[in-house]
């Protein structure tokens, strides 16, 4: 079982700091021109929302494990609802690596994999080394062309 | 390359001019009102929108051609943007039909492609006549069925593998006697359904080798709609009717009037005189009343006309479904590529011994887009639905598991809590706004929640079979759902809060059909938490070795060519 790298913590309390931002100066707009909100439910709003970003920053990092196994990709994660998802390699439709603008900021990436399934159609594992996710895509490629036997659906 | 047929051109050309007229007419009136144009600009403007909104209906005519060769449907349209697409025939899941009123009165029908890329319907062929619907039918049905031979003969060529894989993995399962073509069961099922006239009345008319499954006559028709009442139905027909809201406001006013005081009558004097809260009381019960008749109505309506005339046949492994009274709806779905099995009884039909069938694809699911997705006998007695889902899926008999009854302790406590919720509510809005003294009624809710809790734990359950996994779930709407377990796509297992405090765990079974309603997933709820490991690990197995099992077959028929 692998983990993920440490550092997307920082990228999860980022991504909710970045939220409660925009929460705040929503709060803030509303303040302005429509009702009148207590300054100490806004700054106090901001704090909680990111002190709870940062709890399940943690949590979620500790919980998070993937690990490819014979024949399936297999993932385990969620704080609140714990799920553990396998993934079967003859139904991988394909492989993405994505790098979004605060992940590139970090030096993190993120591999998606897409399956013709109804719900979790498209699985992703974030906070992985850029070297990592691109080995790990090559890895999930092979392995999905060598189980393919079927058109996937 | 096929053009559509020339009278669906004179059609939408029709359609055109007179939307642009319609156009053009509306924004001369405002010029004329608005910017001082001439009066005769009117008229004029009406004439130039027609022109241009029948001139680019022409050229989109002319622009659309099609044309079915070899293994592709190839279909070129766009006027100003030019898109030229193919379809692999081996790809597509099913094929719908559709003809509304005027479509019907011109002898055209409106053709959909559906394959399993994509949200929206890959090709839509709008409009073709009736041989040329039979032409493309036949060819798709054929052209699956060369297929299917061509592997058996051992003669399979790279380009239709893909399309073959599925139906070599039908043959592959345990307990399926050959590939298809010609099921043995199938003229028994017909003579045990309906009338064996209509059966080969259907067969000249249509597919020289169909056997009759299942049709409705006007009596079933009518038992059907009246036990699938849908008590939403009226809530959407009215909403997307131009004045519906308007009635609902007009009766809603004269229930008020009605339970108010301005009528005369000895009735409505009482009630002037009894207090606010009786009234109220009156008034809801009154458009309650109005409202589950309507409901009844407008759902019966409805069930009719989208069913009317409906039957089943089944012609060389497609099932081909016809129905409908102002629109007909018909299409096929080749067997092989039917995802889930779903059947599905509500109380009342449980009650008489009956089931609806459902049966998805990863295309758009038997081509209805409305209410029941991929329905393929809306009711029929429960072992004649069971049966025809073992001609589609062979499966045994089914013994569902009930999970343990720590579950129904779990459903206790969750509905003691939502009563609980409720009443906290009741009494909140009613010593803040209403003030009645009568909060303490909500508590009534408690009353159901210990049949609530045992009703919903008694009709969860799921079955291993040898060659298919078998959930089911719910009481006022039974839903049973077969997973050939070669169909599976990811398998998860969730662990709320909830259920961890009492070691349960719920298993999804993720397939790629396509039916939003039913969500495409399959779930064992709240099962032992070792069990749902067991579980997801047999059906990991499961799949795996029906793959290694394709792939053997594979290696044979290549060794024999």
């Amino acid at each position: 079982m692998e983990s993920l790298h440490p550092r997307v913590r920082l990228l999860w309390v980022l991504s909710t700091v970045i939220q409660a931002s925009v929460l705040g100066v929503i709060a803030y707009l509303v303040d302005r021109f429509a009702v009148s909100l207590p300054q100490t439910v806004i700054v106090g709003g901001w704090v909680v929302l990111v002190l709870l970003g940062v709890a399940h920053a943690i949590a979620a990092h500790r919980i998070w494990r993937f690990d490819l196994q014979d024949d399936a990709l297999f993932l385990l994660r969620g704080v609140v609802t714990r799920t553990d998802t396998s993934v079967p390699y003859v139904r991988v439709q394909h492989v993405d690596t994505t790098r979004g603008p605060v992940e590139r900021a970090i030096g993190l990436a993120s591999v998606v994999v897409y399956t013709a399934g109804t719900r979790g159609a498209d699985i992703t594992i974030p906070g992985l080394r850029p070297e990592r996710a691109t080995e790990l895509r090559e890895q999930l490629r092979d392995l999905a062309n060598e189980s393919e036997a079927t058109d996937a659906v | 390359m096929n053009r559509l047929h020339p009278r669906s051109a004179v059609l939408r050309v029709a359609r055109a001019a007179l939307q642009g007229g319609f156009f053009g007419f509306f924004g001369g009136s405002l010029g004329t009102g608005m910017l001082g144009l001439p009066g005769f600009a009117v008229p004029l403007l009406g004439l130039l929108g027609a022109l241009t909104f029948s001139g680019y209906a022409l050229a989109r005519y002319l622009r659309f051609r099609y044309e079915l060769d070899g293994d592709t449907l190839t279909v070129e349209s766009g006027v100003f943007a030019r898109q030229s697409r193919q379809i692999p025939l081996g790809r597509v899941q099913n094929l719908d039909v559709e003809q509304n009123i005027i479509n019907r009165l011109l002898g055209l029908a409106i053709v959909r492609f559906e394959t399993a890329g994509g949200s929206a319907t890959e090709a839509t062929l709008d409009a073709v006549d009736e041989t040329e619907v039979k032409r493309l039918r036949n060819y798709v049905r054929t052209h699956d069925r060369d297929e299917a031979t061509g592997t058996e003969t051992g003669a399979a060529d790279a380009v239709s593998e893909a399309a073959t894989s599925s139906r070599a993995a039908h043959a592959d399962l345990p307990g399926v006697n050959g590939s298809t073509p010609a099921r043995t069961g199938d003229a028994q099922t017909a003579d045990d359904f309906g009338d064996p006239v209509s059966a080969s009345d259907t067969a000249e008319r249509d597919q020289p080798d169909g056997s009759l499954l299942f049709a409705f006559d006007q009596r079933e028709l009518l038992t059907y709609a009246l036990v699938s009442v849908r008590p939403a139905a009226p809530v959407l027909t009215l909403a997307s009717l131009p004045l519906g809201m308007d009635v609902v406001w007009a009766v809603l006013r004269f229930n008020a009037t009605l339970s108010g005081a301005s009528l005369n009558g000895p009735v409505v004097r009482w009630l002037a005189s009894s207090p606010e809260t009786t009234r109220l009381v009156v008034f809801a019960a009154l458009s309650a009343i109005q409202f589950l008749l309507l409901a009844l109505v407008v759902s019966v309506a409805l069930t009719v006309i989208e069913y009317y005339g409906f039957q089943l046949t089944q012609a060389d492994g497609d099932l081909r479904y016809e129905r409908g009274l102002l629109r007909r709806y018909s299409g096929n779905i080749p067997m092989e590529k039917v995802q889930t099995v779903t059947i599905r009884e509500n109380i009342l039909m449980r009650r008489f011994g009956y089931a609806t069938l459902a049966v998805e694809t990863a295309g758009y699911s038997g081509g209805n887009q409305q209410s029941t997705q991929g329905v393929a006998v809306p009711l029929a007695p429960r072992e004649e639905v069971y049966e025809l889902a073992r001609d589609i899926e062979p499966f045994g008999d089914l013994n569902f598991d009930r999970s343990p009854t720590r579950a129904r302790r779990r459903y206790l406590a969750r509905f003691s809590l939502a009563a609980a919720g409720l009443t906290a509510v009741a009494y909140a809005v009613d010593s803040l706004v209403l003030a009645t003294g009568y909060w303490w009624l909500a508590a009534l809710l408690f009353l159901p929640v210990v049949p609530a809790a045992h009703l919903r734990w008694r009709h969860r359950g799921f079955d291993l079979d040898d060659s298919v996994l078998a959930t089911r779930s719910g009481f006022w709407r039974r839903t049973t759902r077969i997973v050939p377990y070669y169909r599976l796509q990811t398998v998860f297992v969730t662990r709320s809060p909830f259920q961890r405090r009492r070691d349960l765990a719920t298993v999804g079974a993720d397939t790629a059909s396509s039916s939003s309603l039913l969500g495409g997933v399959a779930r064992v709820y709240d099962i032992d938490e070792d069990t749902a490991s067991e579980l997801r690990d047999t059906l990991r197995e499961h799949l795996t070795a029906h793959v290694a099992g394709l792939r053997t077959g594979d290696r044979v028929s290549d060794a024999d060519s």
